[in-house]
């Protein structure tokens, strides 16, 4: 036996890495084939409609459209095919059941020509009644979507177990805690979209299909059934892919699609999702409805434990009920518990399929029961951290569902992460506001849950030149899967990594393999790995023992060769064992072979072994905003054997930042349906400023059933990390949330009704909020139907352009020219992070675009001695960086440098700010709503989730205004000028927006300038946003006067919570006759919300405008008083 | 219309339409795919060339504009062998796992670099604040970003 460690332990590095670095990967996206042409989906506007007819001749008569795809041309086969579950076409047919189901495919010359094309295709729709919440649609009376075998409709599958004593439990408990927690949709947000190119040889009667797949086994069978051909006829071919996590699990639905699309249209076919189509159609997380109950004895013993849930399944099954029976058998594993039950249903809705998403549901079930576990510990007035030691799972345990778990350092686990964060001391003596949460977890190494069994196999062969090409089919989304996998098979051969290559993906050259999915390669591919390392040296000293007729078994391994120990004749490196012997191919393989689980209660030994681990989190609450800050994370894993330190850090470092985003920011939103967060700003993925100091640490006791000694290990950072998180919270705030991500709205609301003080609204100071309250009280019975329907007929067209025209004039009378030029729709363009993106969201349509972002007449900045001049087109960044501007106007300056990210300051400029379009997610998905189509059409955010919108000033409009120089210009007194190119026209701030938000400025207005006077530097901006770059929830600009020592001016303003910067002067008049004092302070700052009337999800923007103008009133005083004695008269000598 | 674009110190004479955009010219037209898009919408960071010396991203810079214009992408600062040594730290820390990210981190860092001698962690971060990444967590991409601020400032 040789020693471990040539390889394994080692932090190989990532394979792929000078590839990827450099830019060379090719990704699917890259991808270019001769005579290759682009596909484009439509799909589904409706929720739940039945098709009266499609009609693709518009398409079709478009220059350059070489195919169209419907439902009639996909046969009647299903996609996902297997027994019980099949029960959507590759294309809708007939009727659709969700917003973003596919129902035609186009293939054109051009991406563009595409996307226009599948526009063109006619579909007559009838809307029907649809139901989104599953609670809902298990309810008598509810829309009809579809209904599983012999289930009553609504209901995909129902499961329930009682592994034995649960009622007994509950009876004889001490302490009960019950409770309902609830999320809803995830997804996974792979940064390279979903993405395939198929090729069809029609002659061979072969498909070879390019994918973002994480299992070419299962694509490959999919393709196949979808084609009628043989398996062996399909091959999926090896490419780089960017990002897994689930959402490219099994078969995506464009891969079916394009080799259907691709065979028909005779030519290659290329199809790639935009960012909106994969949160419309990828599939996401599966929501859930938690119901749990825990029962404990006095001592602590956990007697009992029922889980209850509903499952969305979205609108089709695909994963669900996989993911039934992987939430079903985390009902009672984690943590000693005597009994456990379990009803499980999983639901149709009218929304996007589930899929998997990592972690498979642990991450939220976890947090249930760890919340559930904290509250016992408090009940039974146990430290957490000790109360989880206690009743830990220990090595021998068998658990309620038939788990028998072998090597189990739980204790270790929990130990460790206390130590690290800290537990002791920072439970004692918490800091204010501040936080400390453990949680553990376990998972399996790896679940069973495949009809095909859980095998995996692989060919390793010998090349002429003496290296190895490793060939599997599971894909590697950079998870350094390819690297472990080299190790394992230069561990067994004791050869060089180096001299390993690995090819993955291929199916050609590599035998089935389910793929990368429930952290299984690792544990699973990694024994085919092995026995490809053990397969091929019993080759090698077969034959080399027949040439040198000595035994097979004096022959050894050692030192990257081969030979007889102390016969430097009869000793090989590997070039010299494959010039003599030739090429050799062997194959590995490895099966999780265990007794399968009772399928009708899920009884049994569920995975060869399971992983433990524990993580402790430590956060910040602000109180004001209901911000959270994760300081800190620990994590103390269980791995077995590490097989690469650094490959697995990095596993646990990118599952805790998704489990950090799952847990306070990320949620799918949708409008009857319909997600209106489909972009990176307002899916809030974490960003790098969110991301936390991790301290990563592993318990290694190696496992007999895993590849040496390992366990499984890339889902195992997400898991706990939602309940981690939000027990440090519940620490900080004592609040317990029932449902995540805890954002900050929710944290204020539930601060807010512990409160005693509530902030005087006085909603009567202005009474068009009577009529407003008035409207919206009947909005959702009268007003938002009434003005649907009179929308349909009466709204404004807005036109949806794919191309347009570009000028780029040499000066501003030219492009007031060309802007005013008649039968054209033109619209400037400057830095374009608006206009481009607005015109890609069809909410801007112009056939000409006048680009003046080189104009030197709207550039450059001047400081005057008493005002300052900035041009029009002056960037951001250009902002942020003039020295004599951050002297003179810091509010300005600073407020800059927290508007949108680096590359956006770096093109975005002051009076593209000022203009943009509101960011309301209704307006921005084109619905038809007051804004995009017109008096005739109601506001969304009335009814729908309204916690970004306006608290005070909105009437048929409540989008904010968000642009974050608005309200510190307001503050400064700036002025707009701006021209006609006949007369410049000078515009107070002020009055530089209408109520409704929209600028003063005329269609053939051109921005020339905004002139600021100067007013000393006590001034400042403060702004809360979700992610440092992101849209106000609320800012607040502050200026300040003296004049003799005696405040003389006081401007205030505030933005993101009114349709137009608001001034409230009714606090600017409590300083003036109050003064600076930290009372009167926040007096002034409570009294700017006079007057609001928030809508049901934005109250929390009511505290958080109050704390950023106390903030920045602060901030202005502190340079107030900065200020050297006699220059306090400067900025009055106007 | 017509537009000459230097890219990577290579002139390009093209024909491109309004609404092209360069991360489009780039990857389609030019065949520079280490360029990519991931949300088409300046959200994401992926598609970050260098352009005048700043950081943008390509997916909103309308082509018609480039007419006269230098652009430098991953190509123009990956040796021609080996890598740079921004390349080799991000390497070295295990900075990235699938890497579709990376190549706009890199002209991000590019961009940073070039203007602040010895960037603090916090500039870093502010550089890198547009650039998504999903799988790393950004721990040792922070590192490995110190790590070569302090190669180069060397």
């Amino acid at each position: 036996m040789t020693v471990i460690g040539r390889a394994v332990g080692q932090s190989v590095r990532l394979r792929e890495a000078p590839e990827r670095v450099t830019g060379r990967a090719i990704y699917t996206h890259d991808l270019v084939l001769p005579g290759m042409l682009w596909g484009a989906i439509l799909r589904s506007p409706h929720p739940h409609a039945v098709i009266r007819a499609i009609d693709v001749s518009p398409a079709l008569a478009m220059a350059g459209v070489v195919a169209t795809l419907t439902g009639e041309d996909t046969a009647d086969r299903y996609l996902n095919y297997g027994p019980a579950f099949a029960d959507r076409y590759p294309l809708a047919r007939s009727r659709v059941r969700f917003v973003g189901e596919e129902v035609a495919a186009v293939a054109a010359e051009t991406p563009a020509l595409a996307r226009a094309a599948a526009a063109a295709i006619r579909v007559e729709y009838e809307p029907l009644p649809a139901v989104f919440d599953p609670a809902v649609a298990v309810a008598p009376g509810a829309p009809q979507v579809l209904h599983g075998p012999k289930l009553p409709w609504n209901v995909a599958q129902h499961t329930t177990a009682d592994w034995g004593g649960v009622a007994e439990g509950f009876a004889a408990a001490a302490h009960v805690v019950e409770g309902r927690f609830e999320h809803g949709l995830v997804a996974p947000v792979c940064l390279e979209t979903n993405g395939v190119v198929a090729s069809w040889d029609d002659a061979a009667g072969t498909m070879d299909i390019w994918a973002g797949t994480q299992a070419p086994f299962f694509a490959r069978k999919e393709v196949a059934h979808l084609l009628g051909v043989p398996r062996e006829r399909v091959r999926l071919r090896s490419v780089h892919i960017g990002g897994g996590f689930g959402g490219k699990s099994q078969s995506p639905e464009p891969i079916g699609i394009c080799a259907l699309l691709a065979r028909k249209a005779g030519r290659p076919v290329k199809i790639v999702l935009t960012r909106r189509e994969e949160f419309l159609g990828g599939k996401t997380d599966h929501g859930k409805v938690m119901h749990l109950r825990s029962a404990a004895a006095a001592d602590g013993t956990l007697l009992a434990r029922h889980t209850d849930y509903l499952v969305d399944n979205g609108a089709f099954t695909h994963m669900g009920p996989a993911y039934i029976s992987a939430v079903r058998q985390r009902t009672a594993n984690l943590y000693r518990v005597r009994a456990a039950g379990f009803d499980g249903r999983l639901v149709y809705t009218n929304k996007v399929p589930g899929g998997s998403y990592r972690g498979m549901g642990a991450p939220q079930i976890i947090w249930a029961i760890e919340t559930q576990v904290d509250e016992l510990a408090e009940r039974l007035g146990k430290d957490p951290l000790r109360y989880r030691q206690e009743i830990a799972n220990r090595p021998g345990d068998v658990t309620p569902q038939g788990f028998r778990i072998s090597t189990c350092p739980l204790v270790e686990c929990l130990e460790e992460a206390g130590r690290r964060i800290g537990w002791e001391e920072k439970r004692a003596n918490p800091k204010p506001w501040r936080g400390v949460g453990i949680a553990a977890m376990i998972n399996p190494s790896v679940g069973v849950l495949y009809p095909e069994g859980n095998f995996a196999n692989v060919a390793l062969t010998l090349r002429a030149d003496g290296t190895f090409l490793l060939g599997t089919q599971a894909a590697d989304c950079g998870t350094w899967q390819n690297t472990v996998l080299a190790q394992f098979a230069a561990e067994e051969l004791d050869a060089a990594v180096e001299r390993i290559d690995v090819l993955h993906m291929d199916t050609a050259e590599a035998p089935d393999d389910l793929g990368s999915a429930a952290s299984r390669v690792t544990f699973v591919t990694g024994g085919a790995a092995i026995d490809a390392g053990r397969r091929m040296k019993a080759e090698v000293a077969a034959r080399l023992a027949a040439l040198w007729a000595v035994p097979a078994e004096a022959l050894e391994f050692a030192g990257d060769a081969v030979g007889l120990p102390g016969d430097n004749a009869r000793r090989l490196d590997w070039p010299g064992v494959a010039a003599l012997l030739g090429p050799i191919r062997v194959e590995g393989h490895h099966v999780i072979d265990l007794p399968r689980a009772d399928p009708k209660t899920g009884y049994g030994h569920y995975a060869a072994t399971y992983g433990f681990g524990a993580q402790a989190a430590e956060v910040e609450v602000d109180p004001a905003t209901g911000h959270v800050r994760v300081l800190k994370v620990v994590v103390v894993q269980d791995m077995g054997r590490v097989i690469n330190p650094a490959a697995l850090e990095g596993q646990m470092h990118g599952g805790i930042v998704q489990g950090i985003g799952m847990a306070l920011s990320e949620e799918l939103v949708l409008q009857d349906g319909m997600p209106v967060n489909t972009s990176l700003i307002t899916y809030r993925v974490p960003r790098i400023f969110e991301a936390t100091e991790i301290d990563c640490a592993f318990i290694e006791q190696p496992d007999a059933t895993g590849p040496y000694g390992a366990k499984a290990g890339g889902e195992h950072s997400i898991n706990p990390t939602v309940a981690a998180i939000a027990n440090a919270v519940a620490h900080a705030t004592g609040i317990r949330f029932r449902r995540i991500p805890i954002t900050p709205h929710r944290l204020r609301d539930a601060l807010r009704r512990k409160e005693a003080r509530r902030l005087d609204l006085q909603p009567w100071r202005r009474p068009y909020n009577l009529e407003v309250a008035a409207v919206r009280r009947l909005y959702p019975a009268i007003v938002f139907p009434a003005l649907k329907k009179l929308g349909a007929s009466l709204q404004r067209e807005r036109p949806r352009v794919t191309d347009f025209d570009h000028e780029r004039p040499a000066n501003l009378a030219a492009a007031i020219e060309a802007l005013n030029r008649p039968g054209r729709r033109a619209k400037l363009i400057a830095g374009g992070t608006d206009l481009l993106v607005g015109i890609r969201q069809g909410i801007y349509g112009p056939d000409l675009v006048v680009d003046i972002a080189g104009l030197a007449e709207l550039k450059g900045i001047a400081v005057g001695d008493d005002v300052v001049r900035i041009g029009a087109g002056t960037t951001l960044a250009e902002i942020t960086e003039d020295p004599a501007l951050h002297a003179a106007l810091p509010a300005l300056a600073e407020g800059m440098e927290l508007v949108a990210t680096q590359q956006i300051r770096n093109v975005a400029t002051l009076a593209g700010d000022l203009c943009q379009e509101k960011r309301c997610w209704f307006f921005r998905a084109a619905l038809p709503c007051y804004k995009f189509g017109g008096a005739a059409c109601p506001c969304y955010a009335i009814t729908g989730d309204n916690r970004h919108h306006s608290v005070m000033g909105a009437g048929r409009c409540a989008a904010p205004c968000i642009a974050d120089a608005a309200p510190i210009l307001v503050a400064l007194d700036a002025t707009v000028i701006a021209t006609d190119g006949r007369r410049e026209r000078r515009i107070p701030m002020e009055r530089f927006y209408r109520w409704s938000g929209e600028t003063v400025l005329a269609p053939g207005e051109v921005m020339l300038a905004v002139e600021v006077p100067r007013a000393g530097p006590a001034q400042a901006y403060e702004k809360y946003a979700q992610w440092r770059g992101d849209f106000p929830e609320a800012s607040a600009a502050v200026r300040l006067r003296q004049v003799g020592g005696r405040l003389a001016e006081a401007r205030i303003s505030l933005g993101g919570v009114a349709p137009l910067p608001m001034r409230p002067k009714a606090s600017e008049a409590t300083l003036l006759r109050d003064g600076l004092s930290d009372e009167a302070l926040r007096a002034a700052a409570e009294k700017v919300v006079r007057g609001a009337l928030p809508l049901r999800d934005n109250a929390a923007k009511l505290d958080m405008v109050v704390a950023v103008t106390e903030r920045a009133l602060r901030r202005a005083r502190e340079r107030l008083q900065a200020r050297p004695q006699g220059e306090d008269e400067r900025g009055a000598q106007e | 219309m017509h537009i000459s674009l230097q890219v990577n110190g290579t002139p390009h004479r093209l024909e491109v339409r309004g609404a092209e955009t360069l991360a489009e010219v780039l990857r389609d037209r030019l065949g520079l795919t280490g360029t990519k898009i991931g949300c088409n919408a300046g959200e994401c960071g992926a598609c970050t060339v260098v352009l005048d010396g700043r950081a943008v991203c390509a997916c909103l810079v309308p082509t018609p504009r480039m007419d006269g214009a230098a652009v430098r992408t991953i190509e123009g600062v990956t040796p021609a062998e080996g890598l740079s040594p921004l390349q080799q730290a991000l390497v070295e820390h295990g900075a990235f796992q699938c890497g579709f990210c990376t190549p706009g981190v890199v002209m991000s860092l590019t961009a940073l670099f070039d203007r602040v001698r010895l960037p603090s962690e916090h500039e870093i971060r502010v550089a890198l604040q547009g650039n998504v990444c999903r799988c790393s967590g950004y721990v040792r991409l922070i590192e490995a970003a110190k790590a070569a601020a302090l190669r180069l400032a060397r």
